[in-house]
Formats: structure tokens, C-alpha cells, sequence
């Protein structure tokens, strides 16, 4: 296991390096100079010309590329090109905390709401209560989250007067502004990834539900809720956890357009500024973090599978 | 029946006038500009020296001279202390708040409040002396002489010296520490005299150095930084809070989530600020800033312009108060001049020649094709003013009203289609389909455009937006048909038509091929000898007739299709007081802002 595991850390290392590289040399291809849109109203090219040369972004490419890789590999991620030129660990550090409460919440949100819906959608296949589930299921893999969240501003912030309409505060400041600040926007993420895992726990769970051991424990009279609960939910898991996995390393990465609805500068506002900017070190920085998000998210799922199928081994 | 005259009205008209021929009755050979040593001399410049200093250096408007404007109302005593809460509009982060690197007005809103400058002009145009207490000027206006204020502090304790002022130009003069270097160019010595005195040589007399170059809001270059706490905090740090001699000290920010001022209580007035805290939100998209603000989050809206389509919902709000001036700039829709079907290679002949030209023809089409009341209507939610030219409303005595009558580019659907059919495309058939580039934000405006030029012409415009990096790339090299773009912060006639309307002017086509492109967007002889020669002319009436002659020549000869002159907005909840006197444009100065 332990040769497994150091396999998949060097593998996603490669990856991210991969990926970093990849992007390093396609936002230089990119059309659009940053320097000449920061300084548009001051006018001044000189300006620019020196701030160029200051940051150096007049040399070849691969030598500014030689350079950055230098100082990645003694975790020096670079600063912002803009403004104070603030360090790019710095940024990504501020918004990493954010966007993991964010992520961590509408999770926590989903799977509170999806595991039961799932779980009773299979049992009472064809009912009622299967139609009820599966239609709010496909209600909320309908609705853009932008506008869930837009809604749920005009409702419970706006008219209601319930919670904060946007903005963020640590834990640090305590837990009821940490949580009024975010159950808005992790409800407005955390409903479509809900639905997803609700439909993928009732799919898991009818093929398990239907295979031999589960009738001849049935026959052998175990209680329902022990056969459901103990039997066939732990062994239709495997996909769920797949399904999982992926959709967190997205909520990580991709909540850029509820950050925005909710004025969190989080790890997906971080990336978007910084491609409309051209900040060029927050882009490879910000990408360096979310490859390190996705590879590693991926390797925690399959460790989690040797954890719910114990027949499952590395080697 | 004779209509009544308002005898108010026919006076304020008569002090605008006197206060207007006063400003400019100098000789501009003077280099004190016709006033004497001692008016020129703190501790205050009077308004009419204010005044005649903003004729000199070109920046004064009628504008200026409004009533309600400047004509700061009396405070009553209004309650001290609160928490005001604000959201800053169109903007993801504050970038930094350095003065050095400071590019955009939604920073400087902030900085205004932090940094203090030598002088800062109020809102009733009397010039005071901010960090400066009192100063002299020499007979020849080359030589100033700061008595600066003393017991004044920075907000780590340090002490206000004119070593620190010296500090600020050295550092300001710096192309590799200031992007405002040029501002500084005709100071070319600073020197402090003792403690609190401080020298600053000029090349030659400057009639916009109180009012412009030093002032704390517009100066920048000379705004106050403390060198001490530059040294032990470093340039990032000092960016994200800058350390200042002004009302409000920084606090905490986290770029992109939040920043917090509170009142300095070392303040060198000890009746201000009236607040105790204040904090700052950016907030990027529209919706959410008109959901915090009517939840309560923030009670007031800084930053960028506020989004035209949530104006009227604003003013629906009983618990909303909405402000509404006229805004200096224009917006436009530019019509490459080296691309077909719209190619002119020549502008310099008169407008009948023009005319025959089956490039030019297509342009004029395009031009009074667009019926401007509809697009602010549609576009601007009914708020804006139609424009023919760069010269705007808040120009005041250069802005001709008249204009939208004159031009060529008004708006006449039966000429327009008449222009179309002798180019040769009768009824819009066989007009190429072009495309006009846009950033993502104006998308919807030329989306009206591109409706009404189908809806008049039937011609086929396709929208092509792109982010604002690409879209000036490709502005500045001539890489487009059409192109929506536009100006702000245009308060003199120099801000429109020197920067946009001269073969010169730095935003016309700039980076172009110049083997295949003589000029980039238009050029014109008379226009650019009227625009350089208006630079000059100190005879008001004269400039004026330049001006007006240079405008009405680049609209008759569409050097771009005007579209409008946008407005100013200021949201507040009612329980904030915001005095005149703070509603100096551009500007989000909070030292006299209340909450009930």
C-alpha cells in the first residue's frame, strides 16, 4: 500500500507540473498585453516599458518559464503583477480558507439532503415518493446556481431580513457569522451536486438491492432498515465515492460564479480575476493549487475505497 | 403671454457670468496669472483665485459654478460615531492604495480618505491648505515656500516633516516607483527649509500646481506617504494599508473581501471624521450590490458607476436616496476608417466632398442611423444625454447644446437609408456582415445598436465581446470594423479632443502599421490646428469658438458615431448624511459623512 501511495504522489506531481507548464506557455499566448490595459488611462507607454522590464516580462519565454519553475521549486509562487504586486502564496492562502468552508458546507448541505433521497428513492422505487425525489432532483440539476443564489439573496436577505446578502467571516470571528454568511451560497452550490449524488446512490443502491446475498438475507428475515443501512448501502458506495470526489475537487475550483453573487474571494474569483487581468503569476499559481486539489482528491477517493471495500488492495 | 422671469434665476445667471469673465481677465504672460504675490500666498486661496487658477491650467467649467455646487450648506450638529458600511461597485479587489500605483478613481476614493495631500480644494472651491498651513510664492511663480502644519502625525505615531515631503516628490519623480512620474516634470527641486518648511522649485510658472499637482484627491504624485512606515512595512504591505496623515487609518484588509477604516483620533481637525468605522466591500456583479444594499449589508455604494438597469429600482426604494449629476465624458461607437464598406483614406476636404465618397457615405448611414433617444432609453434605462461630439455637458461653457440640430450625424432615418442606397447597398442588400467588438459589460448596450441599425438600415451587425486587455490590443492596432469604447473624467475640452480627436492623440491607433495606415481613427488638418491652437488661447469666447468649430467638425465628418454623455449616481441609505460639500465628483470623501 505504502509503494502505491508513493507511486500516486509522484504521478501527481507529474501531473501538476504538467498542467502548471501547459498553462505557463498558453496564457503568454493568449491575446492581450496587462500591462498596457493596467495603464490604459494613465496613457503613458514609457510607463509601461518599465514595468515590463521590471518584472520581466521582456525576456524570452522560456527564460521567464526557467525562472518561475527555479522559484516554484523553493515555494516561491511569485507576486501579483498588479497594484503592490502582493505575493501569490498570500493571495491563495487568503482564499483557500473560503473557498474550503464554501466547498466544506455546501458538501456537508448536499449530503445531508442527497444520502436520504437516494436512499428512499431506491427502497420505494416507483412511488410516489421515488417520483417526488427524482423530480426535485432534476428541478435542482436544472437551476444555474447563479440564479439559485440570486434568488435566495432576494428572499431571505433583501425581503426576509434573515441572513447577510453577501460577503464572508472567518470561524475565527465566530460560528453564527461563519454560517450566516455561507448557508446561502452553499445552498445555491450544494443543491445541483445534490442531486447528482441522490440519483447516483438510487442507481448504486437498485443494482445492490437486486443482487443474490441481499435476497437470502431478506428470506433469512433481517430487519429491513439493518439490510438497507448495514448490507447494501456500504457496497453501493463505490461509485458514490467516484461521483464525490470529482464533484468536491469542482466545488473547489469551480464556484467562481457564486463567489462572484456572493462577493467571496475565493479560489475560483482568484483564478477568473486573474485571467482577466492577465496577472500571469496568480493564473499559474492559483492553476498549481487546483491541479494539486484534483490529483490528490482523486487519490484520497481511492484510498477511501480500500476503507468501504475492504476487498479492495493496493499493491 | 410674456413669460415671468425668476429674478433668483436671472441673478444666479449674472454671478455665474461676472465670476466666469473674472477667472479669465489675466494676461497669460503673467506668471502669476494677474494675481498678486499675496493672493497667491496662503493660508487659503479665495474662490475667485481658485477659479482663476483652474482658467489658467484649463480645468474650469461651468460646472464649477452651478449653484448647489460648491455652495456647501451649513452642517447642523450632526450626531458623531456609527459604523457605515459600503459597497464598491463593478470591482473584485482593491488592488492597492499606494498613491504611486494608484490607476484607477474607485482607489483613489479610497486613498482620499487615508492620505492627505499639501492642499485639498472643497467643495466650495476655496483652496485650503491640507498638510500645508500657509505659503508663499515668488514674484516670478517659479518658487513655492510650504509653512507645513505642525503636531500632525501619521497613523504609526511618526511625526508630519517636510522630510517627508521631500520624500514623496523624490519617490513620486521615480519612473521605477511612481507610474505618475510625469505629473511631478516641472517641479524640478524639493528641499526642506527647517522642519516645517519645505521649497519646491519649478522650470517655469504652473497655474495648476495648488489646485492639481498638490491637491490630496487629483494630485496623486504628491500625495503624503510616510517614508518610516514604507521602510518597516514594506511596498506590499503598504499597498494593502497604507499608512497616512489622513481621517481614517487602514485597519485590516483583505483584498477581495474586505477593508476597514476607522477614525484616526489624532486627526489634525478634531472635529473630524464624524464616523467611527467604515467598511468597504468590493462587490463585482450588479445584483448582489442591489441585494446588499436593500438587506441593509451596506448602506452606501462607492467604486465604479452604478449599473444604469438598477437606477429606477433604487429610486423606487422609500429607504433609498438617489443623486443624479451630469457626468463628464462620452461614449461611442467607432467606425474603423480602413476597412470596407466604410473606408476613408482622406479627410481633409470639405464635408460636400466628403460626401461623394462611397466609404464616407456609409459612415454618415451608420451615424444618423442611430436614433440616440431610443438607445439611452432602451440602453441607459432613460438616464444619459444624446452626444454628437467629445465635448459634454459638465464642460458647461464649451458644451454646445445646440449641436444635436447642426450635425450631420443627427439623426434622419430617410437620409440615412438615401446614404446607404447611393453606397450602393439599397435597403441594407449586399451590406457585408461586420462585427463589433465590445468588452462583456457593454454587451447589452451594443446589442441596442446592432437591434436599431437592422431595425433602420437592415443591415447586419454581428456583437464580438472580448476582455478588456484584447479589446485595447486590438483598439490600439486598428483590429476591428466596429468598436464600442468610450471616455470618462472629462472635464475640459483638452480630455476629449486632444486625447481622442488629433492625429496625435494618444488613443488613435497608437500601435497601428503606420506603412498602411497614414492615421489611425481620423485625422483632419483643421481640426488638429484648431485643437492646438485652442490649447493656448486664454480669450474664453475664442476658445470656445475653437472648440465648438473643432467638435462640430469631427461629428459632421464622423470621426466616430456619438452615442451619449453618461450621468453620475450616488446611492445612500436615508440615514446617511452626505453633505454637499463632500460631493465633489469622482470622489467618496467620508470625513463629513453622518449617520442619523
Amino acid at each position: 500500500m505504502s509503494r502505491y501511495l508513493l507511486k500516486r504522489i509522484f504521478g501527481a506531481l507529474i501531473v501538476m507540473w504538467a498542467v502548471a507548464t501547459l498553462v505557463f506557455f498558453m496564457l503568454r499566448a493568449v491575446p492581450g498585453d496587462p500591462l498596457a490595459a493596467m495603464l490604459f488611462d494613465v496613457g503613458d507607454p514609457e510607463a509601461a516599458e518599465v514595468l515590463r522590464v521590471k518584472y520581466g516580462l521582456d525576456k524570452p519565454v522560456y527564460v521567464q518559464y526557467g525562472k518561475w519553475l527555479s522559484r516554484v521549486l523553493q515555494g516561491d509562487l511569485g507576486n501579483s503583477i498588479y497594484g503592490s504586486r502582493i505575493s501569490v502564496l498570500r493571495i491563495v492562502s487568503e482564499a483557500l480558507p473560503r473557498t474550503l468552508s464554501l466547498a466544506g458546507l455546501s458538501f456537508v448541505i448536499a449530503l445531508s439532503i442527497a444520502v436520504p433521497a437516494g436512499l428512499i428513492s431506491a427502497i420505494k422505487r416507483h412511488s410516489s415518493l421515488d417520483h417526488a425525489v427524482t423530480f426535485v432532483a432534476f428541478l435542482g440539476l436544472s437551476m444555474p446556481d447563479f440564479w439559485l443564489g440570486i434568488l435566495l439573496i432576494i428572499v431571505f436577505a433583501a425581503n426576509l431580513h434573515w441572513l447577510p446578502a453577501i460577503g464572508y467571516a472567518p470561524l475565527s470571528e465566530g460560528f453564527w457569522p461563519w454560517f450566516s454568511h455561507l448557508i446561502l451560497p452553499s445552498i445555491a452550490v450544494g443543491t445541483a451536486f445534490s442531486a447528482i449524488v441522490a440519483r447516483m446512490i438510487r442507481s448504486s443502491m437498485l443494482e445492490v438491492l437486486s443482487a443474490d446475498y441481499i435476497n437470502v438475507a431478506r428470506s433469512k428475515g433481517l430487519h429491513e432498515r439493518r439490510l438497507v443501512l448495514v448490507h447494501a448501502f456500504p457496497n453501493a458506495l463505490i461509485p458514490v465515492i467516484t461521483v464525490i470526489g470529482i464533484a468536491f475537487a469542482l466545488l473547489m475550483a469551480g464556484a467562481v460564479v457564486v463567489e462572484n453573487v456572493f462577493a467571496i474571494k475565493g479560489l475560483g474569483r482568484v483564478l477568473i480575476q486573474g485571467i482577466l487581468n492577465r496577472d500571469y503569476p496568480v493564473v499559474q499559481g492559483a492553476i498549481l493549487v487546483v491541479s494539486a486539489i484534483f490529483v490528490f482528491s482523486n487519490l484520497l477517493v481511492d484510498v477511501l475505497y480500500t476503507v468501504v471495500d475492504p476487498r479492495i488492495r493496493y499493491d | 403671454m410674456k413669460k415671468k422671469t425668476d429674478p433668483l434665476l436671472e441673478q444666479e445667471k449674472t454671478r455665474i457670468k461676472e465670476e466666469w469673465d473674472s477667472a479669465y481677465d489675466y494676461d497669460p504672460r503673467d506668471p502669476l496669472f494677474s494675481l498678486s504675490q499675496s493672493e497667491m500666498s496662503g493660508p487659503t486661496l479665495s474662490r475667485r483665485s481658485v477659479l482663476r487658477l483652474m482658467a489658467a491650467a484649463g480645468t474650469l467649467t461651468v460646472a464649477h459654478l452651478l449653484p448647489g455646487v460648491g455652495m456647501g450648506s451649513a452642517q447642523a450638529a450632526a450626531k458623531k460615531g456609527g459604523v457605515l458600511n459600503a459597497g464598491w461597485a463593478g470591482v473584485g479587489e482593491l488592488r492597492t492604495l499606494d498613491p504611486a500605483q494608484i490607476n484607477q478613481v474607485l482607489l483613489f476614493q479610497v486613498a482620499s480618505n487615508v492620505l492627505s495631500g499639501l492642499m485639498h480644494i472643497d467643495a466650495q472651491l476655496v483652496a485650503r491648505g491640507d498638510l500645508a498651513l500657509d505659503w508663499t510664492v515668488s514674484a516670478d511663480g517659479t518658487e513655492y515656500v510650504f509653512a507645513l502644519r505642525e503636531g500632525v502625525t501619521f497613523h504609526n505615531g511618526d511625526k508630519f516633516t517636510a522630510d517627508d515631503v521631500v520624500f514623496t516628490y523624490n519617490r513620486s519623480k521615480d519612473p521605477q516607483k511612481s507610474i505618475h512620474s510625469r505629473v511631478v516634470s516641472n517641479i524640478i527641486d524639493a528641499s526642506a527649509v527647517d522642519d516645517y518648511h519645505v521649497k519646491l522649485k519649478l522650470e517655469k510658472p504652473q497655474a495648476s500646481l495648488l489646485g492639481k499637482t498638490l491637491e490630496r484627491s487629483a494630485g496623486r504624485a504628491m500625495t503624503i506617504v510616510s517614508s518610516g512606515a514604507l521602510e518597516s512595512m514594506g511596498l506590499q504591505q503598504y499597498g494593502l494599508t497604507p499608512v497616512g496623515t489622513g481621517p481614517f487609518r487602514v485597519t485590516a484588509h483583505t483584498m477581495g473581501q474586505q477593508l476597514v477604516l476607522e477614525k484616526f483620533d489624532n486627526y489634525y481637525d478634531p472635529d473630524r471624521p464624524k464616523l467611527d468605522k467604515i467598511t468597504i466591500q468590493p462587490i463585482i456583479d450588479a445584483e448582489p450590490l442591489a441585494g446588499a444594499m436593500e438587506a441593509g449589508d451596506i448602506q452606501i455604494i462607492g467604486g465604479n458607476p452604478v449599473a444604469p438597469e438598477l437606477v429606477d429600482r433604487f429610486e423606487s426604494n422609500p429607504d433609498l436616496v438617489v443623486d443624479i449629476v451630469p457626468a463628464p465624458g462620452f461614449q461611442s461607437v467607432w467606425i474603423n476608417p480602413w476597412r470596407d464598406p466604410f473606408k476613408v483614406s482622406n479627410f481633409d476636404k470639405p464635408i460636400d466632398e466628403l460626401k461623394k465618397d462611397k466609404g464616407f457615405k456609409v459612415r454618415l448611414a451608420l451615424a444618423k442611423a442611430i436614433d440616440r433617444d431610443r438607445y439611452i432609453h432602451q440602453a441607459q434605462f432613460g438616464r444619459g444625454v444624446p452626444a454628437y461630439g467629445t465635448i459634454n455637458p459638465a464642460m458647461g461653457f464649451f458644451f454646445d447644446d445646440s449641436l444635436g440640430d447642426r450635425s450631420e450625424q443627427r439623426f434622419d432615418l430617410e437620409e440615412a437609408r438615401q446614404l446607404l442606397a447611393d453606397a450602393g447597398y439599397p435597403n441594407g442588400e449586399g451590406f457585408p456582415k461586420l462585427e463589433i467588438k465590445c468588452t462583456p459589460s457593454a454587451r447589452r448596450e451594443v446589442q441596442v445598436i446592432k437591434n436599431i441599425l437592422k431595425t433602420n438600415l437592415n443591415v447586419d451587425i454581428g456583437v464580438r465581446t472580448m476582455d478588456f486587455p484584447v479589446l485595447i490590443d486590438d483598439f490600439r492596432t486598428m483590429n476591428w470594423d466596429l468598436l464600442r469604447i468610450g471616455s470618462g473624467g472629462d472635464y475640459d475640452p483638452d480630455d476629449g479632443v486632444v486625447d481622442w480627436m488629433q492625429t496625435s492623440s494618444k488613443f488613435n491607433g497608437r500601435d497601428r502599421d503606420k506603412a498602411k495606415m497614414p492615421f489611425g481613427t481620423f485625422s483632419d488638418k483643421e481640426v488638429d490646428a484648431l485643437v492646438d491652437a485652442q490649447r493656448f488661447e486664454t480669450d474664453p469666447d475664442k476658445r470656445k469658438a475653437m472648440v465648438q468649430k473643432a467638435n462640430l467638425l469631427t461629428s459632421d465628418k464622423v470621426a466616430c458615431a456619438f452615442i451619449f454623455h453618461p450621468v453620475d449616481v450616488l446611492v445612500h441609505h436615508k440615514s446617511v448624511n452626505f453633505p454637499k460639500e463632500s460631493r465633489i465628483p469622482g470622489l467618496m470623501d467620508m470625513d463629513r459623512v453622518t449617520i442619523s
